[in-house]
């Protein structure tokens, strides 16, 4: 895709394992992020979906260079973040911004709600002290919270105000690009819905890509417009949401798809489950070929040898199954 | 589901209201803990007179009146004089003002050389964590009275080199608290986005990570200055700290306690100001622990 805003090219984040004190030996590898490829256009929500440790904050944290990728490119608007270094990389961060998954461990809770912003806002640009008030209100109301509050400290809200303090610090640089690694799995179901919407309504009226990484596949079916499922460091499926939530086509998504509840008793009775065996394997030493063969029901003994590219199974929707075509 | 986000506020008033920042609720805990109060304010006075009575009588304490001799307290002399006429309570502050200096400025030292030790270890980790860890272990291995009475028997009987050895010896506390400190910060999410948010390092050290240990650094120093004055008085008491004829408490019990069945008043008195300032500190110091850091007394 040549239009494409944020391009991932087969990034690998690998992390050493390593043994001993002062002589440390190179023991393996965590491959926590193995071979990820993926492209977003400008103002997309794409949806990032799997089971813990498989992966996906790790692959958050790759794109926003918080962690550095042992391999690959991530290109943001025609500039690859993986080769930038010190100063480059410190001043192109205002472009991307992260949303942490605990509003309690993500705020400084020694610094008010309005030193919070202000650092936000001036971390990138000079603008001078008559405007920073004004700044700082806009940004409070922008996400739902009253200007009011601007001298209090992060202890002395709930945990929903404190996702919106941390999405509104998020925004104060103006960002292209936002990461939200499981920005309401802290929270309350209630709350979580507000967050959620306010999170759509500021991607659609500031044009901002966002990824929206989270375990909960009914969390995610609501904001993205496309939903990417990794397992083991990879991604497994690729497609529109409600195709990938309608019509799973890997295994995995069927597993994952067939485990949300369904909020009506008469259906939720009758919904198939799909039981995984097993735990998901380690990264560090994933099984040869598909790494999901040896919880598969639908495997078979060449699943163990190759290793499935993600391909197209049409035109919107890609699968790394080799049996894709036959299973659905 | 409601599309608009719901605006966090009940009120339509448009005031902005004022927050209580930590460090505000910490004070208000500690005003309520009557024995912390009590010990700030005992060391307070004492300070202010150990302090005061050098400057307004500097050299009443080792004025002798050798006719007089030892008395017991009396209205002349409140605490009594000792053998060389000396007066009591002049000599108990005169002590006071060596003996807090002394505390003071080792805690000063050690927790300077602690913080920085213990911020560099915890912050860039690593290899350079692991050795800088092992010195600490190994010189808290070493006795460290010998340590002290080394430097002493090496260096000569000196004030200066006296705060310096126990404050070398009582950083090591300090280091390893600020350094795990600084580990479990540096993984919180808050200096993640502070990262994230392209911030400078220093910046991050500076108004990140020091006001979020400047807590635990506060309630150790107050613990550190009750051990560094004993163990001062130990060592006076073993006649390698402060010479007559300046004292310090350690050197007035010492004395006394040579006398004790003859003028018992020169133990009492200042052993029951080094016992009590000792005990003040302590419950200052346990009440700022109760004030500043919620989590462990809270449940």
């Amino acid at each position: 895709m040549s239009d494409a805003f944020l391009q991932l090219q087969n990034v690998k984040t690998h992390f050493p394992v390593e043994r001993g004190i002062i002589f440390r030996r190179h023991i393996g590898e965590v491959k926590a992020v193995d071979g990820v490829s993926l492209s977003l256009l400008q103002g997309e929500i794409l949806g990032l979906v799997g089971e813990s440790g498989c992966g996906k904050s790790t692959l958050g944290r790759t794109i926003l260079q918080l962690v550095p990728p042992t391999e690959g490119a991530v290109i943001l608007a025609g500039k690859n973040l993986a080769q930038l270094k010190g100063r480059a990389l410190r001043e192109s961060r205002a472009d991307f911004q992260m949303i942490f998954q605990d509003p309690y461990a993500s705020l400084n809770p020694r610094m008010t709600v309005f030193d919070t912003l202000v650092e936000a806002i001036r971390a990138h640009k000079t603008v001078p002290s008559s405007e920073l008030a004004n700044r700082v209100s806009e940004l409070m109301k922008k996400v739902g919270l009253s200007p009011r509050f601007l001298q209090k400290y992060p202890h002395e809200f709930s945990g929903g105000q404190r996702q919106r303090i941390a999405i509104a610090r998020a925004l104060a640089v103006e960002p292209k690009l936002i990461i939200a690694d499981e920005p309401v799995s802290a929270l309350d179901v209630s709350i979580q819905a507000q967050i959620i919407n306010l999170l759509a309504q500021l991607s659609r009226e500031m044009k901002l890509t966002l990824v929206f990484i989270s375990h909960d596949l009914s969390v995610v079916k609501h904001i993205s417009d496309r939903i990417a499922v990794m397992y083991v460091g990879k991604i497994v499926e690729l497609g529109p949401a409600t195709d990938v939530f309608e019509k799973p086509l890997h295994p995995y998504t069927k597993a994952l798809v067939s485990a949300v509840p369904i909020p009506d008793p008469e259906r939720e009775k009758k919904r198939l489950r799909v039981i995984l065996s097993g735990d998901p394997p380690s990264p560090m030493n994933p099984p040869g070929g598909c790494a999901f063969h040896p919880r598969c029901a639908c495997a078979v003994a060449e699943c163990s040898r190759t290793v499935p590219g993600l391909d197209n199974f049409n035109a919107a929707r890609q699968v790394a199954c080799i049996r894709a075509k036959e299973i659905n | 589901m409601t599309a608009a986000p719901q605006p966090a506020t009940l009120r339509p008033t448009d005031e902005i209201e004022a927050g209580h920042s930590l460090w505000q609720d910490a004070w208000h805990r500690l005003r309520k803990n009557k024995m912390a109060v009590l010990g700030g304010i005992f060391i307070i006075l004492l300070t202010i007179a150990s302090f005061v009575t050098p400057l307004v009588a500097s050299d009443y304490y080792k004025h002798q009146n050798l006719d007089l001799g030892a008395t017991p307290p009396s209205h002349a002399h409140w605490f009594g004089t000792d053998q060389l006429g000396r007066d009591l309570l002049a000599r108990v502050l005169y002590g006071g003002c060596i003996s807090l200096s002394v505390g003071i400025a080792a805690t000063v030292v050690s927790v300077v050389i602690g913080v920085l030790y213990g911020t560099i270890s915890g912050y860039i980790g690593g290899r350079l964590d692991v050795i800088m860890m092992r010195a600490v272990d190994i010189l808290y291995s070493l006795p460290f009275v010998m340590f002290v009475i080394l430097l002493m028997v090496i260096f000569g009987r000196n004030i200066i080199l006296l705060f310096m050895a126990i404050g070398a010896v009582e950083w090591l506390d300090m280091a390893r608290i600020v350094r795990g400190q600084v580990q479990s910060l540096k993984k919180q999410e808050f200096i993640e986005a502070a990262l994230a948010l392209g911030l400078r390092k220093r910046r991050i050290i500076l108004r990140h990570m020091i006001p979020n240990v400047l807590g635990i650094v506060i309630i150790y120093s107050t613990l550190i200055v009750p051990s560094v004055m004993l163990l001062e008085s130990f060592l006076s008491f073993l006649g390698f700290g402060v010479q007559p004829p300046m004292s310090s408490w350690g050197t007035l019990i010492n004395e006394g306690a040579k006398s004790m069945e003859e003028c018992p008043w020169l133990l009492i008195f200042p052993g029951l100001f080094f016992s009590a300032s000792l005990f003040s500190l302590n419950f200052l110091g346990d009440g700022l622990r109760d004030a500043l850091d919620v989590r462990a007394s809270k449940d």
